[in-house]
């Protein structure tokens, strides 16, 4: 029963004393935490969305057919595999936009009854409920309401929608009204698919005829047996291998959001451990008593790690709360960003599961564990004469600073090693070897900190003291004598700044490169896409209609006309792009001079089988000019000479650039999925869109932009989908800024003996305060120095290593020093702000209650 | 000269100075003894400039410190008094040179002279780097006077300087304080419990519940 009377004694008395840095640490971990777990929870979901969109409404299917080149394919071929395979479920489907909610659905055309059948077969586990259901619906309106679905209970429940109401919805490049039919239980599917008779479906979007997939129930030898009758152009694939290639393409964009969110915890470490070590300093005459009384060193130890334990659980706790909130931010960003750069997806579910709850609770016991153990065997060190010496207990540190700042190098040289290692050889799909690197060297800056801050203060006291006269004195003494506990603070300043300004750097350099891919390819005047696409690429033909249209209008004097589609290549998807390069080089140079790119694209035109490709194919299978590589058409394999590699900001999985030409000589396809067009000299554009609005838009739902709104919309996007970034930016800077407040604090608390020594040597408050304010200023330069440092080091890995590995976007790094030097300015007023705050504590501490004359 | 009129101080309800007129010469040496709440803190509180009475006048030099604002009592504390304290009270970040120094920073004085005087006088000579921590007891309480003396106040206030040290070095203090005093003919106001400290004042005055004994 001694430890529990021990807790209680010098532990929980001990928040109850410091209830404003216990408070602070909490909210340090709640923050981190939570913002991890929000982070993760999104990424999860978007996942569980390509899992939900791949395994359909049929959890039983193993096996899907598709079109190898991303496009519906003829239903004919579906009586042949129903021969082999009766249970089998041909599917059709699509994304719709909701424009009344800007959200979208998962539209899928099944063949009812054959579904009932189908979910029927293995009514195990998930499928239990979707088979039930089957019987409780509205049968009748689903069949006879023109455009009737079936809608799930949550998306009616987040719309206040209801059977019988109707909704407006882009689909394909029209606008249609769909009408609710029945609602679907909760939790039956996901919470964005929305069902519709096959034939329904065929009619009212103009796909007769037409499947996206047929999912199969069946085992390796009938797939291999379907395998073989299948026409080129279709492919058969395991679920669960598909589900791995999508995961494949979000699994870097998850690491990084969730490395840079892991930067956001450190930080709160810094806090935590900050807290812990002040109390042990505080409680340093207890703990040297108890030693000498015979307290074991392991009890020191277990004392303060339940100090961490206990804080870190209240912050995980809170931290849940705070992960519900980041969680539903984070998908909003996330549902944007991939569905921009990968592919559209709708994400419903942002709630924490429970298996969630468990790991930010774990995540913020672990961190507390690591943030106090530290402190925690520091204080099991502590000797008893030490507790009768002031200072004697900070001044044991001093021998190590060298011996710190060497491992500190050490690991820097470590961290460095290893991200290049990552640029050299990359053993691994995402950059694991530069995140490692990176921690160790966010790790060396730490243990480098406390010489650097003894560097600083040998070189900054004199010139401080010229100006603040005894202030300089007592601030640098102060930060001398504590530089160990100070680096702490310095730190927390020191990772968050290095954090702006490596994303900085990051966002920076990817926004002036992004504006050389727009000034390359965003060339036309006027852009149409289908209004139910939100991505980059569309994949949905539109009508011939459309295209024709826009090349009867007088003013128009080309259009080309893009077809996207997708690719396997080295048994991956890619984006292909057909466009007219005869087009594109004539009009290129009205606003963009690129001799070199005119070059490839007249060379596209001679009519040899040549490709353009994105770096990131380039990067990942070590392609290079004039190499050949391998493109499986219906019509076979053709081999395409690669002319071109340039980067592609418009996607993630990579990019082959065609001539149009080979979209119908190999896939026999002309169709447009997105278009562009130039009008000649002297028309206005303006005029030219407000008349094409009118012929085109009572029929059509189409998205009409022209040049500078296009480029607009990129940036946007490219804005948006740093918000996450930005945010963890934010918090982390809260964050850090609280921990040099709490060191302050700290400082104000343990020193009233001193400031009273102050007061009554007579030391005005003015002085008092200039002192704390300059302490705060040089954590402020030292940490920014230190920040600067690190984040170019930083910035360099994730722009030369991260990017290149997991986006295979290649950067040129570009420093906005103007933006540095502005933001360095102000994290530097913030932190000295923070050490104003201590100094208005300072003035309310009564000297007489510390200096006692009996 | 200091003179207290009249003084009265409470704490609450509590009259800890009840009526205090007591007179000090410029370069008198008084000793203060008094049993533990007797107000010995209080009355040395009130000379110092730490604290104003509830009733009475304190005058020194013939200006009235208790009807002081603030900052002139800040500016009174920082050229006018000197403190040695039961406790040493050196700031434990900053050397002993440093720590000496100290009155003089706050007067924005560079001249260190005096300082590097004080430590040859005070036999400190070697530890101008040294932080507290790694001085004796008795190296510290002498850094303290010199820092009481380092910006040549008029008045010495010392409570208990010898408290904290053994006896045989508590006595070589006392000799160092008056024999500083000596020459340089400060106003030195003791506060003390042991009769044989008081020996070293030139008049002992007696406090009880608050009044001081005729």
């Amino acid at each position: 029963m001694t430890f529990p009377r021990l807790l209680k004694m010098l532990v929980i008395r001990n928040i109850r004393e410091d209830k404003f840095f216990a408070v602070l640490s909490v909210i340090g971990i709640a923050l981190g935490t939570g913002l991890f777990t929000g982070v993760k929870v999104a990424s999860d979901r978007a996942i569980s969305s390509f899992e939900s969109e791949i395994h359909g409404i049929s959890p039983v299917a193993t096996y899907e057919i598709y079109d190898s080149a991303g496009t519906d394919f003829d239903e004919r071929v579906y009586p042949t595999i129903r021969r082999i395979s009766p249970d089998s479920l041909p599917v059709i489907r699509t994304f719709g936009f909701l424009p009344a909610w800007k959200d979208a659905i998962d539209i899928h055309g099944i063949y009812s009854l054959k579904a009932a059948r189908f979910l029927r077969r293995g009514m195990t586990g998930a499928g239990t409920g979707r088979g039930a259901l089957f019987s409780a619906l509205d049968w009748e309106s689903f069949y006879r309401t023109e455009n009737g679905v079936f809608v799930p209970k949550e998306l009616c429940d987040r719309y206040l929608l209801k059977k019988g109401d109707t909704m407006e919805a882009f689909v394909y490049d029209r606008a249609v009204t769909l009408t609710i039919s029945d609602m679907l239980p909760a939790g039956t599917l996901p919470g964005t698919t929305v069902l519709m008779d096959i034939g329904n479906f065929q009619d009212a979007f103009r796909k007769t005829g037409l499947l996206t997939r047929i999912d199969l129930a069946v085992d390796e030898g009938t797939a291999g047996e379907i395998r073989a009758i299948l026409p080129p152009h279709l492919a058969i694939a395991k679920k669960e291998e598909l589900i791995e290639n999508r995961k494949g393409l979000v699994t870097s964009f998850r690491y990084n959001l969730q490395f840079v969110s892991l930067i956001a915890i450190l930080v709160g470490v810094f806090l935590l451990y900050n807290t812990v070590f002040m109390t042990v300093v505080k409680r340093r005459t207890e703990i040297g008593i108890l030693r000498a009384l015979g307290m074991e060193r392991k009890t020191v130890i277990f004392l303060f790690t339940a100090q961490g334990l206990l804080l870190g659980l209240v912050g995980s706790l809170i931290g849940i709360a705070f992960g519900q909130l980041a969680a539903y931010f984070s998908v909003i960003a996330v549902e944007k960003t991939v569905s921009t750069l990968y592919s559209t997806i709708a994400i419903s579910d942002y709630l924490l599961s429970g298996r969630d709850v468990l790991m930010s609770l774990a995540l913020g016991t672990c961190i507390s564990l690591i943030a106090s153990l530290v402190p925690a065997y520091e204080a099991s060190t502590i000797r008893p004469h030490e507790t009768s010496r002031e200072g004697s207990f900070e001044g044991r540190y001093r021998p190590y600073e060298r011996a710190l700042a060497c491992a500190g190098i050490a690991s820097i040289v470590i961290g460095i090693s290893l991200a290049y290692l990552d640029y050299r050889y990359a053993p691994f799909s995402f950059p694991l070897l530069a995140y490692i690197g990176i921690l160790f060297m966010i790790g060396g800056f730490t243990l480098v900190s406390p010489f650097t801050l003894v560097l600083m203060l040998k070189l900054l006291k004199r010139p401080a003291e010229r100006f603040f006269r005894s202030s300089a004195t007592l601030s640098a003494g102060d930060l001398r004598g504590n530089a160990y506990r100070f680096s702490v603070a310095l730190m927390s300043v020191a990772t968050s700044s290095a954090l702006i300004f490596s994303l900085l750097i990051v966002i920076f350099s990817l926004r002036g490169s992004l504006q050389s891919w727009i000034d390359r390819n965003i060339t036309a005047d006027i852009y149409i896409k289908p209004a139910s696409c939100k991505a980059n690429y569309c994949f949905a033909p539109m009508s011939e209609d459309i295209v024709r249209a826009v090349e009867s209008i007088p003013e128009v004097e080309a259009v080309d006309r893009f077809r996207g589609l997708h690719l396997d290549l080295f048994g991956k998807k890619v984006v292909a792009g057909f466009f007219d390069t005869g087009v594109k080089r004539t009009f290129l140079q009205r606003r963009h001079r690129d001799r070199e790119y005119e070059t490839v694209l007249r060379e596209m035109e001679n009519g040899e089988p040549v490709v353009g490709i994105s770096e990131f194919l380039a990067i990942r299978h070590g392609l290079k000019k004039n190499e050949t590589i391998e493109i499986q058409s219906p019509a076979g394999p053709v081999p395409f000479r690669i002319i071109d590699i340039s980067s592609s900001y418009s996607t993630t999985s990579g990019y082959l650039a065609f001539h149009r030409r080979w979209l119908k000589t190999l896939w026999g396809l002309d169709d447009t999925t997105q278009m562009s067009a130039y009008v000649k000299a002297g028309a206005d554009v303006g005029d030219v869109i407000a008349g094409l609005k009118a012929r085109l838009l009572p029929s059509y739902a189409l998205e009409i932009m022209n040049n500078r709104e296009l480029r607009g919309k990129i940036l946007d996007i490219f804005n948006k989908s740093f918000a996450i970034t930005y945010a963890i930016e934010l918090i982390s800077i809260a964050v850090s800024l609280t921990g040099v407040i709490s060191t302050l604090l700290s400082l104000v608390i343990e020193r009233k003996r001193e400031i009273g020594i102050l007061r009554y040597l007579g030391t005005d408050w003015g002085q008092i305060r200039r002192t704390f304010v300059l302490s705060a200023g040089c954590i402020g330069i030292t940490g920014i120095m230190l920040g600067t440092v690190l984040g170019l080091l930083m910035s360099l890995i994730l722009i030369h290593v991260v990017n290149t590995i997991s986006f295979g976007w290649e950067i040129q790094f570009r420093i906005p020093f103007l933006f540095l030097a502005v933001l360095s300015g102000l994290v530097f007023l913030t932190t000295v702000l923070a050490g104003s705050l201590p100094a208005t504590i300072a003035k309310k501490i009564d000297p007489k209650r510390f200096i006692s004359f009996e | 000269m200091i003179r207290l009129e009249r003084v009265e101080k409470y704490y609450g309800s509590h009259r800890v100075l009840r009526g205090i007129d007591l007179r000090i010469e410029r370069g008198e040496f008084l000793a203060i003894m008094g049993s533990s709440g007797s107000g010995k803190s209080t009355l040395l509180n009130l000379i110092g400039g730490m604290d104003r009475p509830e009733k009475g006048n304190v005058f020194v030099d013939g200006d009235n410190i208790a009807a002081y604002s603030d900052d002139q009592l800040t500016l009174y504390r920082r050229k006018r008094v000197g403190f040695i304290f039961q406790f040493f009270n050196l700031l434990p970040n900053i050397t002993v040179f440093e720590n000496i120094a100290l009155p003089l920073l706050l007067r924005d004085s560079t001249d260190t002279s005096r300082v590097k005087m004080f430590i040859e006088r005070m036999g400190l000579r070697g530890k101008d780097d040294a932080y507290p921590y790694q001085l004796s007891g008795g190296e510290q309480q002498r850094v303290a006077i010199a820092r009481a003396f380092v910006h040549d106040p008029d008045i010495i206030l010392a409570d208990e300087p010898t408290g904290s040290l053994d006896s045989e070095t508590g006595m070589m203090i006392m000799d160092t304080i008056r024999q500083v005093v000596r020459e340089t003919k400060k106003t030195v106001i003791l506060v003390t419990h042991e009769p044989y400290i008081a020996e070293y004042a030139e008049r002992i005055a007696r406090i009880k519940d608050g009044v001081i004994l005729p």
